[in-house]
């Protein structure tokens, strides 16, 4: 499925864009199209991953779950486990997986631009700070 | 003559749930308006004993789900749930002596000059108590002071330690203490100022849950008969409906309610961060 073709109507598309900042919502999408997970090993997994700025930040994630519910991107249940506690365990729908390639789509899009935002730049700047493949130094 | 209730609900929580649950009370009440909502707060520990004791709960909330499974499962609770984070940080007023100084990195040396006073809740009857502890040897290893923990320790003379967190509040309006060792979500409902600590020592995100587990505190509650040793974990609370529950259908009901959009944003408002 490439459902970064199949756009969905501004408002949504303009939700989604706004979510290709901080990573969270792509990130989140793909670690629950790997497996169903629990909002505390999604924090654990959203670190593990080492794309997002700074450590994550537990109230932002479930803040962002929520959000995502709300859009049915996500969905959730109350798992009992074997011999702890019930948890809410997250899962991804059939919207969630074309948003998820959606953002893909939009973010391959955007590192485009910053490329050729960075290419130029190079070329006025060839000892600048992103100069010679040293983005980031 | 007030209409007479029809039926009624108990309530046992920690005292940190008071006010999430009062708004959770409150709303539940208007679709079950025969209803009796009672809501009995102590520390978690002491909620424990009273269960064990035999006194009479239809619900449990408690601000560790560790306690569910020590003590109460499966005996007076079969299942329940996490529904809430939070984090430990310090709490004070405009009067606390250097208040206007203290900072994430300086903190134990305000808090360690003699004219300063803080306080925390007894470890043996309250989470917050021992998560105090937990972040007093985070806080050694983090900032690098050897004897950090048995200087504060010692400071934090017997009557300065309060049975739950939630009456450091009054103390700290008083005047009687300066600083306390609250959860965020207390200090936001009260209105107290709050310095938020380090993630790696306030105990507020799975992320560091390998680094709150390598410190621990020796528990041996004579309340509950709990002899044990916990380890650092990220806060959460957890509720379940008792085994004794008078009318089974009411108290999932209202714990659904804690679970629902509504309960969320009831537990938002309170400055919890909802599951």
């Amino acid at each position: 499925m490439n459902a970064g073709l199949n756009r969905p109507p501004g408002d949504e598309l303009a939700l989604l864009q706004a979510h290709t900042e901080k990573l969270i919502w792509p990130c989140l999408l793909f670690l629950l199209y790997r497996k169903p997970a629990h909002g505390y090993e999604l924090i654990q997994s959203l670190n593990e991953m080492g794309v997002s700025e700074g450590e994550a930040d537990p109230a932002t994630i479930y803040r962002n779950l929520r959000r995502m519910e709300e859009e049915d991107l996500v969905t959730s249940r109350w798992e009992a486990g074997l011999s702890g506690p019930a948890r809410r365990l997250y899962h991804l729908t059939p919207a969630g997986e074309a948003a998820l390639h959606l953002l893909a789509h939009l973010l391959r899009e955007k590192k485009e631009k910053i490329e050729g935002f960075l290419g130029r730049y190079r070329e006025l700047f060839p000892d600048g700070p992103a100069g010679n493949g040293k983005e980031g130094d | 003559m007030l209409p007479k209730s029809e039926h009624s609900l108990t309530i046992l929580h920690a005292g940190a749930l008071r006010h999430p649950l009062r708004e959770c009370a409150r709303f539940f009440g208007r679709t079950h308006p025969r209803v009796d909502i009672r809501l009995e707060a102590a520390g978690s520990l002491a909620c424990a004993r009273r269960l064990l004791e035999g006194r009479h709960a239809d619900i449990a909330a408690l601000a560790d789900p560790v306690l569910f499974e020590k003590l109460l499962v499966p005996r007076v609770v079969q299942r329940y749930f996490v529904f809430a984070t939070d984090q430990m940080v310090i709490t004070f007023d405009d009067l606390s002596r250097h208040s206007r100084h203290i900072n994430p990195d300086n903190w134990m040396d305000v808090l360690l000059e003699p004219e300063v006073t803080f306080g925390r809740s007894d470890h043996s009857l309250d989470p917050a108590g021992y998560r105090t502890l937990m972040l007093w040897r985070l806080a050694e290893q983090h900032y690098g002071r050897p004897a950090l923990f048995d200087r504060l320790n010692e400071k934090c003379r017997p009557e300065f330690i309060y049975a739950k967190s939630v009456d450091l509040t009054p103390a700290i309006r008083e005047g009687r203490l300066d600083y306390g060792f609250q959860y965020r979500s207390v200090a936001w409902q009260e209105g107290l100022r709050f310095l938020r600590l380090p993630g790696r020592i306030n105990l507020s995100n799975p992320v560091y849950a390998g680094h709150y587990a390598q410190v621990s505190v020796e528990l041996d509650s004579p309340l509950t008969g709990l002899r044990t040793m916990l380890h650092g974990a990220p806060v959460e609370f957890a509720a379940g409906r008792t085994e004794q529950a008078r009318d089974r259908g009411l108290a999932e009901a209202f714990l659904e309610l804690l679970i629902s959009r509504a309960g969320q944003q009831i537990l938002e408002e309170s400055g919890l961060v909802p599951y």
